[in-house]
């Protein structure tokens, strides 16, 4: 049924009497491919660097996952920015909702982490979806509004029904994903964990950017009345761009619930966790997935450093250094590798070539 | 082929456009005037769709779309430009026209040669291709009148709505875009309703003009008739003189 045909410079997949053509361009794939090598060593440098220094590897491994759960959260959220062409205020929001849901299905029903992960992207989709009509009536502070109180209702309704959300204590007893007994060895494997998904992540943003869909989407982003009088209907972007990215920062909930074993919602509905990951997508660039990935890092190991160093000043000095951020690089840690090519800022076009 | 009936639209308590109704047939090209605020922008916006009335009905082609939303609009053959130039400032001039080909056919059924070819043909039209990989922020506003021209009628449309193509121009420009869009409207059979400040050049360009006041038609015919018109004359000069 499936049947693989290479050509040359691409590979032609005939599956279910449909063609599906995939082009091989192994000159672009150099900067990815050392990208992924660089991102894969950081571990073993780490735990090199104990070697010589005495530092705790554990708490810099559990930065790096802090990092990567960062990452699960803006690049859903960057995509979202493009495709809906406004900013969410409440992508924590999503978030708590996949860690409430896959902690309270796989306490009260005893689902396996297997099983709460489709559980939790499905309910996020789905609540994103009884809200994505605010998409289409509202704009600009209207909706920043709206989103922004979306996480404050969680947060209350968390403290009102205590009993079953647990308030400050959180719902305990989550199962774990990975437990072989060592401690060291598990943070790893958790790292490489998010990894594997932060590239998941990527790979289908890249691709949705990329493709027809994205194209549409770039246009929504810059004037939403031009690309209604383009003649595209702005309202079929919107809402499954909302909706579907939405369901991704609910897995960003769903690992954080299985890897602390229990899921706190006040911890994460916090507006300072708002604050780093609209901080991390504005440094990360104007709509770009991969700036985001840098940023997201920089900004995770700026947050320990400034705590080991600083201790009760440390959130002020975070903030002063990314404020200085912000004022220098205008336009991200992508915009300094983008500026001089600024014609590929938007998503190269891929239609059918004859 | 357009036919506005009885069309009102209040912004609170203004009435932008009040009870007006105006027959446009295939083919012709149809001046719109009126001092600031008469409701021409409106009356655009109306037809567009990015406004709906109050009151009403808007039919286009037999079809009645009062109701329907601008990209619907659009693909039935809407095309409008924007009062101020609304291009998108981080592409190309070419890249802006060759985005209106390609969300307009859906990307299908067109390869990107095609495109490419199609919207260098539109450029050169309006004697843009030289400026083709100039980013459309950066182009002066007369080019960029001209690219949201172009990129308007990329779109193939069979009503062209022109909202003020020469404001900010200077005399020599001012003509040369007239020169061009008559010989748009001749080369595509093109209906084109014309929103315009600028009377002199555009008496010499259309066939018919009709004239608004506080969101009222007040005179309605050739461009010779309606300069002569007493009503006009008052609304563009003021009562008192």
């Amino acid at each position: 049924m499936v049947r693989l045909e290479p050509r040359r410079g691409r590979l032609i997949i005939h599956a279910f009497n449909r063609k599906f053509e995939w082009v091989i361009e192994p000159r672009y794939w150099r900067n990815p491919i050392i990208g992924v090598i660089l991102w894969l060593a950081i571990p073993l440098i780490i735990i090199g660097i104990s070697q010589i220094f005495p530092i705790s590897v554990l708490s810099l491994i559990s930065t790096l996952i802090f990092a990567n759960i960062l990452c699960m959260i803006t690049i859903p959220l960057t995509v979202q920015v493009i495709g809906t062409g406004r900013v969410n205020f409440g992508p924590h929001f999503f978030a708590a909702i996949g860690g409430y849901t896959s902690a309270l299905l796989s306490k009260n029903f005893g689902l396996s982490p297997i099983a709460t992960l489709p559980a939790s992207f499905a309910f996020g989709a789905l609540i994103a979806l009884f809200l994505s009509p605010i998409t289409i009536i509202s704009r600009g502070l209207y909706f920043v509004l709206i989103t922004l109180l979306l996480p404050f209702i969680l947060l209350e309704i968390a403290y009102w029904q205590s009993e079953i959300f647990g308030a400050e204590t959180g719902i305990p007893g989550v199962p774990i994903l990975l437990d072989t007994g060592n401690v060291f060895f598990d943070s790893v494997a958790y790292f490489y964990l998010s990894f594997v998904i932060v590239l998941l992540f990527l790979f289908f943003a890249d691709r949705v950017l990329r493709s027809r869909y994205g194209f549409l989407m770039g246009v929504i982003n810059e004037d939403e009345e031009v690309a209604e009088s383009y003649g595209i209907n702005t309202a079929k972007i919107k809402i499954p761009t909302f909706t579907l990215t939405s369901g991704a920062m609910a897995i960003a909930g769903w690992f954080i619930a299985h890897y602390y074993g229990s899921f706190t919602g006040p911890a994460w509905l916090q507006p300072s966790f708002l604050i780093l990951i609209l901080l991390t997508t504005t440094l990360g660039g104007k709509g770009a997935i991969y700036g985001v990935v840098l940023s997201a890092y920089v900004i995770a190991s700026l947050r320990e450093i400034t705590r080991v160093t600083f201790g009760e000043l440390s959130i002020v000095v975070l903030f002063i250094i990314l404020l200085l951020l912000l004022y220098f690089l205008p336009e991200g840690f992508w915009g300094l590798y983008r500026k001089k090519r600024y014609r590929e800022y938007f998503p190269s076009i891929k239609i059918r070539r004859g | 082929m357009l036919d506005v009936k009885n069309v009102k639209k209040r912004f609170g308590g203004i009435v932008a456009v009040d009870d007006v109704s105006i027959k446009i047939e295939k083919g012709e090209i149809v001046g719109l005037i009126g001092p600031n605020g008469a409701g021409k922008s409106t009356l655009i916006n109306l037809v567009s769709g990015f406004y709906y009335p109050n009151e009403g009905r808007v039919v286009f082609g037999g079809e009645d779309i009062t109701w329907k939303k601008p990209f619907y609009r659009a693909k039935k053959g809407i095309a409008r430009t924007f009062q101020n130039p609304r291009l998108v400032g981080n592409m190309t001039a070419l890249m802006n026209v060759l985005y209106a080909i390609i969300c307009k056919n859906g990307g299908e059924n067109l390869t990107l040669h095609e495109a490419s070819a199609e919207a260098i043909y539109y450029l050169d039209l309006f004697g843009l291709l030289k400026r083709r990989d100039v980013l459309a922020k950066d182009l002066p506003i007369y080019e960029m009148r001209l690219l949201e021209l172009s990129r308007a009628l990329a779109l193939k449309p069979k009503l062209l709505l022109i909202d003020e193509a020469m404001a900010g121009l200077n005399p020599a420009e001012a003509e040369n875009v007239s020169k061009l869009i008559t010989r748009i409207r001749e080369e595509f059979d093109l209906t084109i309703i014309w929103v315009e400040h600028v009377l002199r050049i555009l008496m010499r360009s259309v066939e018919r003009v009709v004239a608004m006041h506080y969101g009222k038609i007040i005179a309605d015919g050739t461009p010779q008739e309606v300069s002569r018109d007493q009503k006009v004359i008052e609304a563009y000069i003021g009562e008192e003189i």
